[in-house]
Parts: C-alpha cells; structure tokens; sequence
C-alpha cells in the first residue's frame, strides 16, 4: 500500500493522487510560513519563544499531526491560527490569502468562521450555563448562517456528531452530558460555523479510552464524508498515527520533523521523535530493562542553547550541533527532519568513523 | 433556580434570609405597628416603658418603639443603596479591567488599590463631614464610593480567570462579540459572588452609616438606627436609665450586620464549596471484623464493599471486591474513569474519607487486619508496611519546606534521628529514583513536576515498605518523563522486592509492567489474570474490547472503535452483569437476571461472564454470539476465548 494514502479513508479503495505529484487541486487549506510567537518580555531579548519560525501546510481534505510535549507550542500554534494569540511575525495563508497581521471586526469574525477550535477538557469548553442548543445556535446566528429559527440546524448538528435523539440533547445542559457527549457537542459547535479547517487541541486526551476512539472515528467521518481539513494536536503518537495523513513533530517551539504518518512513526529520523516512541508503551514487549537514552525532562523555553534545541538531551549530539539551529534536511520522499545526522557532510564523515546512530 | 434551592437547604443562609425578612417587615408595616410619628415631640421626656410606649420615649418625648422602627426604613434603604451602588462600580470596574486588560486594566488596578490602602472611616468622614446635612443621600454616595473597591478586587480576578477559561476562549473562538462575551459566557458565572458581594457592600455600608451618624457626622435630623444612637449619647439615656433606648438600634444594626454576613458567607460558599470541607479522617470499619484471609497473600482483600453514603443515597463504588498480591508481585489495576479503582486503593489502605465507607468485607496486610487497626495502630503500619503515591501527589509536597526536611519526615516519625543516618538514607533514596542529590537542598518549585513525582515516590520508598499502592502515580507527566520513571519503579521493586499495586486506565502500559493485571468495571472486578494471558487471550467481552480501544502504534492502519454507551450509575442495583448495556455478546434472559458470579478459565485465570459458566447452555451462548452486535468480538469470543468445555 503506498504509505502516503490514508488507509482510514473509508473511500481508500479509489486511489488518490500521490502527494509528491499533487501539482493540481489548488491552493493549500493552510499555510503557516515562519511563524513566530514571543509571550512576554517586551523589546529587550527577554520574553519566552514559544513558536520558533515555524512553517507548515495544511492540504485539502488532509489531517495534520502535531505531536510534541507539554510546553511544546502546540496550543500556541493553534491560537494564533484562530488569532486568540497575535504573532509575534511570520504569515499564515487560509486558502491562499494571506491572513493580515492587522485584523479586527469583519474580518476577524470571517476568520473565525473559516477556522474553529475543539478544545481540549469537554468538560471546561462549555459554559455550564447554557443549554446544548444555544452553544450551537450561537455561531449560526453570528456568522448569519440561520434565518430566524435556527433550531432545524441545530438538531442537523445533533445529528451528524451522533447525539440522537437530537430533541433531547439540544436541551441539555453540560452537566448532564458525558465527557464524551460533550466533546461530540464541542465538535458540532466546530461545525455549525461550515469552516474550511478545525484546529483541534487534543480533543480526545481528557477522555476515557473506551470513548476515544468514538471521538476520533467521528472525526475521520466527518473528514471522509465533508472533505474537512484538520490540525490534530495530540501528545500520543499512536493517536496521531492513527488519525493523520502527515505528522509534524515539535520540540520547544522549533519543527523538528515533518512527513507522512507512517514514515514519521514507524521510522523516525530525529532523535527527538526516536525518544518520544520507545517512551510509548509497547504492551507486547515487557518493560525494556535498557534505558532509553535521554537525560534530562522538558526543556526550559527562557535557557534554550543557541544551536539545536535537543542538543542537551540528544545522544548523538555532536560539536556541530551547538554552533547554529540545524536545517531541515530532505530523508526521503516528503520527509524531513531537523538534525545534522541527515547532513551529508556529515553522514560521509560518520561512515569513514564506522559509527552509526 | 439550583443555586437559590441549596441556598434554601443551608440553615445559615435560612437565618440570615428569616432576619432580613422580619427587618424590611418591620420598616414596610411600620404605620400599621405604631399609631405614631417617629418625630411628633407630643411626648412627655424620658417616659418610661409602658403598653403604650413598649421603649419608653426619647429626651424630647419622641416614641423611641416608633423610632426603631422608622428608623428600620432609612437604615435599610442606606444599606441596599449603597450597597447596590457599590457592587454596579466594582461590576462595571472589575469586569472592565479584566476583559480589556491591558493600560485600561493597569489603571483601574492602580485605582482599586489605591482606594484599597486609604483607610476607609477616615475617608468618609471627611467626605460625609463636607456634606453634612443635606438628607440621606449625601451619605449614599459618600458610602458607595468608599465601598467598591474590595469587591471589584475579588470580581476583577474571578473575571479574569473565566476569561481564560475554555468556554469563554471557545467563544472568541467563534467570533462572538465582546457584548455577548461579557453579558452571556462571564457574567452569569459570577452571578453568586456578585451577590455576595452586594451583601458584603451592603453590611458594609450599615456600619459606615451608623458609625457616621453616631459621631454626628451624617445628617441627623434623619430617623435611622445610627443617630438613634447618636441622640441616645448625646441626651445620656444611660445616665438616665433609659439603656433601651441605646441597646434597641443597637440590637437592629447588629442583627442586620449577622444577616448580612450569614448571606454574604452562605453565597460565597455556593460559589466556592471547598471551604465546606471537613477533615480527612480514616473511618474505622463498623462491622465486626472477618477473620483474615489465609494464605500466602502480602495484601488479601476479601469482599470489599464500599460506598459514598450522599443525599441521593448510597454509590457502591466497590462491589464484592477480592484481589491478592503476593509478596513481590505487581498487580495492575484498570478500568475506565469512574468504575472505583481509586476507592478501592483508598479503602484498602484506610485512607477513605467521609462519606466513603467501608460496608463490608475485610482486609489484611502482613497479618493485620487493616479495617480494624485503632488509628495509632494504622499509623505505626502505614510508611512501614506500606505507603501510597497519588496522582497528584507531587502537589503534596510543602513548598516552603526544603526537599530534605520532607523526606527525612517519615523516618523521623518512626524513631530514626541520627542525621548522619537520615542524611545517607535520604542520599540512598535519592539515587534509587534517579535524582541528583543536590536537589535535597531544594525546595519544591525549583524542581519540575516530573523531579517532583520522584521525592514523592522517593519518600514513599523510606522505611522499605512491603507494599506501596501507586494511583495514576504518573498520568500528569509526560510520555518520557513517565517512561523514565516507570523504569525506576520496575528497577527499584525488582532490586526490592517490594509489591506494587498500580492503578491506571492505560491498559497498554499496564499489561507491560505487570505481572497480573486485574480489571474494574462498575465496581466490580471483571477480570484478573496473569498480564501476558490478558493480552494474549482477554475473557471477558470488555476487556476484549477494551483491548482494542487503544490506536495501535505498528502494524496496518485500519478503522477501530471505542466501546459504545457508558458505564452503569453506581447508585443502581443491578441484578445481573454490569456491562450487559454495552456487551455486543450479551445473552438477555441469563446475563441481566441471574446474580454476577466469577469463572475460572485458566490458571489464575478469572473472570466474571456467564459465557463462562457451565451451568449456562451451550445454545444460549452460540446463539447470543451468532447475534452478536459486533461480530468482531463474537469471532475474538468464539475463537479463542470461550473453553470448548464451556460452549459445549
Ligand atoms: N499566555 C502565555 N504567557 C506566557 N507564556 C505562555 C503563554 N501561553 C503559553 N506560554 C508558554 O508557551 C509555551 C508553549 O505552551 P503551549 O501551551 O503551546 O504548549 P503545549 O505543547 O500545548 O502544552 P500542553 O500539552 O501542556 O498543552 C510554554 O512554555 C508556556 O509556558
Ligand atoms: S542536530 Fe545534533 S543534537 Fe540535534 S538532534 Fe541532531 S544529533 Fe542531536
Ligand atoms: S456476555 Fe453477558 S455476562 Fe458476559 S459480559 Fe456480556 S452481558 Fe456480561
Ligand atoms: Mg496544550
């Protein structure tokens, strides 16, 4: 099977075009080119780099994985797609318009149409005041998507998340909902407003296991049937290969690899995501009694070394890795990882070592 | 609405509420109480109590019982007012600052502190004294605006953490506007300390009124509790023998002030339920205790049954519980969210608190019977025979105590005090659980959560334990860091020989570090086996599907599902199998009648299905698997699970 397909893809019968030869089709649902994000620290060097130059796309009908710790930038990334956060500088293009830097009024409020957010904790994105109804009415009536009454939508909503008998759910109030029900109800506020791409900040990792994969399959119809495009934060590589068609891997706010979803799991080429994979558990292995080479925890965005940000950490850091951030290096058909391993000058200088990662 | 019924549940809100009432009735009904006019001086002075004036009248023959109650009038007018004003500026103030923010946020902040760190009476004073005499009004005013600082602190923070909140950002999110933002997602859920925040102006502003009017310094020509006081102190009603006519409206303005107070603090704790909470207690069991089970057992729970006892009746959160751990052995314990692992972990180690109980059952650890230990008892075999680390256990540790000073604390407990002794213990420990000894000097928040999670399993480590019961110890942490620190808890148990029971709902990672593997579902243990036979060959249909819930990370991407429904309420009695609702194998007729009962199916092997039981027809079962809802788990049933003997 050609790993670039999504074999999830209830339609994965019918081939679809190969990405290396996707020419056609239009301009990418969403491209982010060096984008930026300093919190704090106003002029003077201080202030925090959460979103270290980051540049990604997002295709048509395409899942995103953006997989990383805690800390990361992943959430970071996702508000300033939806603007709940101004970029510190970089651009973002929906459908090929650039996103101006400036945005207020109309326009913000169109862009918040053609983006939405699911949140992460069901149990914290719903305000426990209001019935389902209203939090599903609310961006049909700003974005004017609903003549008068717009309870006929609503209960359509209902419908596509899976919440029948819809009557009956559009009555109910947060409380009275499942950690499951409630995300199925935050993912129909995602879609009343018909966007063209859900950022979606680790919708399933606040729930039980044996609902998960509900909420997850639910995504995946709706990303079948309606041609939806996704950015899908999660921290487990399981769940991201099991939902994407590319994975982006983050490491203190810097992209450190990037590719198909298969290729970036099954054979990770930065030692960052090699780390976060044998820390995965392997229910089929029994605790491995070698340890997994990786000293030190989550890194400190304030002190970051000044070349690759895995260097502290990283058991194959070199001299060189301290002396710039590395490149993103091409190691196979749409692949690329951040890491000077993948540097031919120096994989010539290994192989005459005899030493090999 | 739910807030004004829990309101009404609460005797202090109810007492609070009643006196109000019985004051504004007094001020409303005053005319048809007394025949006469507050100020009419038709009197003679200083007449003493008597059916006609019950108080007795005032140095200038006015009716003192007319008084108070008139005066009960402007008293409360004073208090709503002001009160009312006060809590519209720190509303408007507080919520301003905190959805704006920044320089407007900056200023009213500076503003609220300001007015903060004036003395208040003072303040007032001044003011009230440069408008003397012109009505009630003045004083209002003065009162408000002196008043609304403190409240639009509290109102300007509560905002500015629910603007943070998700539901609110998912509304930006959306595109709604800033109007809708604030009046329709913020304010709503301020409603209760927005009340209490009138009760505290309004209390507030009586005392402001009556200490003003009692200095003079208010309009006193004005009928109100406060210059009753003042006329009453300026006439000598005490050296006239007339206290009433002091203790009166002094009574009126304490008892407004209680009421207030009572409703203030009644409404806050609405909106903040934790200052309600009791002490943790360890209740000992009242059943007469079960002889301990016998065997080689570390741990030997045996039909452990326990509840929240609740208002709405009893959650049987643990139902006929039994479960072993061998000396050494690492048990696994998993279950979705909600179905008692950690009420069974905190029952058996006695550290169940209110309204957890103990119904029923008993259990033993190294030959004591836990339930029953006076709590001296329990204290000396708690650290000793074993310790617990919770999820959240890295936000027990006591910030302003030095790392060291926490670990020594157990050991110093139980009667070691040589420093050098602790010193290199604590050195041992350290080095056990893979942190640098350096950090013994630190204190809590110079390290992260993960070094965190490491002192406390470290301490948990101290006095060698037999047993330690780990409850998610780990699920906050990070993929790595939590690998990292799984792999010093395997190490550590296997240099040890410690038991282990871990709790968690990641059955992936449970099956890899266990040796037996039980699993919980609606308080009741489904199955237990051996870890490698639970993967291999999971029995029961919901850990077959709970297998395959979990995304694989090899292998063909293909579609999974999840379970479909939820689990049971655990306040219901069920007669038969708990996960009858959601089995795609279920057999009506057998499955939700006849009582649960547990099957062997292998060695050490059980599990609690009647597709196991012998006693149930093989055509009952062929039949409820041909018609199975899901074929998938039929087929997983069918072949490889179900015993021939039993189909057959
Ligand atoms: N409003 C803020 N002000 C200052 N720093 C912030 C702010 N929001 C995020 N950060 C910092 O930015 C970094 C990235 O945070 P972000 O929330 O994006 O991480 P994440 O990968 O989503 O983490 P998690 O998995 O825990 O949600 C962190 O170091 C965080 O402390
Ligand atoms: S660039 Fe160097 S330090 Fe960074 S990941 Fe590659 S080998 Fe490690
Ligand atoms: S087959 Fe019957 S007893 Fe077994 S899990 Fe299903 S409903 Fe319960
Ligand atoms: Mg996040």
């Amino acid at each position: 099977m050609n790993p670039s397909q999504t074999p999830l893809s209830t339609n994965s019968a019918q081939p679809q075009p190969s990405p290396l030869s996707q020419t056609t089709s239009g301009p990418n649902t969403l491209d982010i080119v060096n984008l930026r994000k300093v919190f704090g620290g106003r002029g003077k060097g201080g202030g925090v780099v959460a979103v270290n130059d980051v540049t990604f796309s997002i295709r048509r009908g395409e899942v995103l994985g953006l997989v990383g710790e805690s800390g990361s930038g992943k959430s970071t990334i996702a508000r300033l797609i939806a603007r709940l956060y101004q970029p510190t500088s970089g651009e973002i293009r929906l459908n090929g318009e650039v996103v101006p830097h400036k945005l207020g009024g109309r326009g913000l409020r169109q862009l918040r149409r053609r983006v939405q957010m699911i949140f992460q904790d069901p149990y914290a994105s719903l305000n426990p005041l209001h019935p389902v109804s209203y939090t599903l009415a609310r961006p049909l009536k700003i974005h004017r998507l609903a003549r008068g009454n717009t309870d006929p939508q609503v209960r359509v909503l209902l419908e596509r998340v899976g919440l029948t008998p819809a009557l009956t759910y559009a009555a109910k109030r947060p409380f009275e909902l499942s950690g499951g029900q409630r995300q199925r109800v935050g993912i129909a506020r995602a879609l009343a407003a018909q966007p063209e791409l859900i950022l979606a900040d680790e919708p399933t990792s606040a729930l039980d296991v044996s609902i998960r994969l509900d909420v997850m399959n639910l995504m995946l119809d709706l990303k079948d049937q309606e041609g939806l495009s996704m950015l899908f934060i999660t921290h487990d590589l399981a769940g991201a290969r099991y939902m994407s068609d590319r994975v982006a891997v983050l490491y203190a706010g810097t992209l450190v690899e990037i590719g198909p979803a298969v290729q970036v799991i099954d054979q990770p080429q930065h030692p960052y995501t090699q780390l976060l994979k044998s820390a995965a558990p392997k229910p089929d292995a029994g605790l491995t009694p070698d340890h997994i080479e990786a000293r030190g925890e989550v890194p400190d965005l304030s002190t970051l070394p000044p070349g690759c940000p895995f260097e502290p950490r990283c058991p194959y850091a070199m001299r060189e890795c301290k002396d710039g951030l590395p490149r993103m290096y091409d190691v196979g058909g749409e692949h690329q990882a951040r890491c000077l391993l993948h540097d031919p000058a120096i994989k010539a200088r290994q192989a005459v070592a005899g030493y090999a990662p | 609405m739910n807030g004004v019924r829990i309101l009404l549940r609460q005797p202090r809100s109810l007492v609070g509420a009643g006196i109000l009432l019985v004051l504004l009735l007094m001020g409303l009904l005053a005319p048809l109480i007394t025949p006469y006019d507050p100020n009419s001086l038709e009197f003679g002075p200083f007449m003493p109590l008597s059916a006609q004036h019950p108080l007795g009248t005032t140095a200038i023959g006015q009716d003192i019982f007319a008084q108070l109650l008139y005066g009960a009038r402007l008293t409360l007018l004073v208090g709503a007012v002001a009160g009312l004003i006060a809590t519209i500026l720190s509303v408007t103030l507080g919520l301003t600052a905190a959805y704006v923010g920044g320089w407007v946020d900056e200023a009213i902040n500076a503003l609220i502190n300001v007015f903060l760190v004036l003395p208040g009476l003072p303040l007032v004073i001044i003011a009230a004294a440069f408008l003397r005499g012109g009505g009630v009004w003045p004083v209002i005013l003065v009162i408000s605006l002196t008043g609304w600082a403190w409240g639009a602190r509290v109102l300007r923070a509560q905002a500015m953490a629910l603007r943070e909140r998700d539901f609110v950002q998912a509304a930006v999110a959306s595109g709604e506007g800033p109007g809708r933002i604030i009046f329709m997602e913020i304010l709503p859920n301020m409603t209760s300390l927005i009340a209490a925040n009138f009760f505290g102006a309004a209390l507030y502003a009586v005392l402001s009124e009556a200490g003003l009017s009692f200095i003079g310094v208010g309009d006193v020509s004005l009928v109100t509790w406060g210059t009753m006081l003042y006329w009453a102190q300026a006439k000598g009603a005490l050296l006239q023998g007339a206290w009433w006519w002091v203790a009166m409206p002094g009574l009126g303005i304490a008892l407004l002030g209680t009421s207030f107070a009572l409703l203030n603090f009644a409404i806050d704790q609405l909106g903040n339920p934790r200052l309600g909470w009791g002490s943790v207690k360890s209740p000992r069991r009242k059943l007469a205790p079960t002889p301990p089970a016998a065997g080689n057992a570390l741990l030997a729970v045996r039909d452990l049954d326990v509840g929240y006892v609740t208002p709405q009746g009893t959650v049987r959160a643990v139902r006929k519980v039994s479960l072993d751990v061998a000396p050494g052995e690492f048990v696994g314990l998993a279950g979705e969210s909600g179905c008692g692992k950690s009420t069974l972990a905190f029952a058996a180690t006695r550290l169940l608190n209110p309204p957890g109980e103990v119904l029923g059952g008993s259990v033993s650890l190294a030959g004591h019977d836990l339930l029953s230990l006076t709590p001296e008892a329990l204290r000396q075999v708690r650290w000793k025979e074993f310790s617990v680390v919770f999820q959240a256990s890295m936000n027990v540790l006591n910030p302003v105590l030095k790392i060291r000073e926490q670990v020594y604390d157990a050991m110093q407990a139980h009667g070691i005090t040589d420093p050098a002794r602790l010193d290199a213990r604590a050195r041992e420990l350290f080095a056990l659980v893979g942190i640098q000894i350096r950090y013994l000097d630190s204190y809590p928040h110079q390290l992260s959560g993960g070094m965190k999670q490491r002192v406390v399993i470290a301490i948990a480590l101290a006095l060698e334990p037999k047993l330690i019961v780990m409850d998610e110890p780990t699920t906050a942490l990070d993929v790595v860091v939590q690998r990292q620190i799984l792999q010093e808890i395997a190490e550590v148990r296997r240099r040890l020989q410690i038991s282990i029971v871990f709790i968690t709902h990641d059955l992936s990672l449970l099956v890899e570090m266990s040796d037996r593997v039980a699993i919980m579902y609606a308080g009741e243990l489904v199955e237990q086996a051996p870890a490698h036979d639970l993967y291999a060959h999971p029995a029961h249909p919901y850990t077959q599907q709970l297998m395959k819930a979990f995304p694989p990370m090899t292998g063909p991407r293909e579609r999974r599902s999840g379970i479909p429904g939820r689990p049971p309420s655990l306040s219901e009695t069920l007669p038969g199998c708990p996960f009858f609702e959601r089995c795609a194998v279920r057999m009506p007729g057998t499955c939700d009648v006849k009582p649960l009962e547990t099957f062997t199916v292998g060695e050490a092997h059980t599990v609690a299905c009647f597709l196991y039981d012998p006693a149930v027809s093989p055509a009952t079962k062929e039949l409820a698997l041909s018609h199975a809802l899901n074929p998938v788990i039929a087929k997983e049933v069918q072949l490889e699970s179900v015993p021939n003997s039993a189909l057959h």
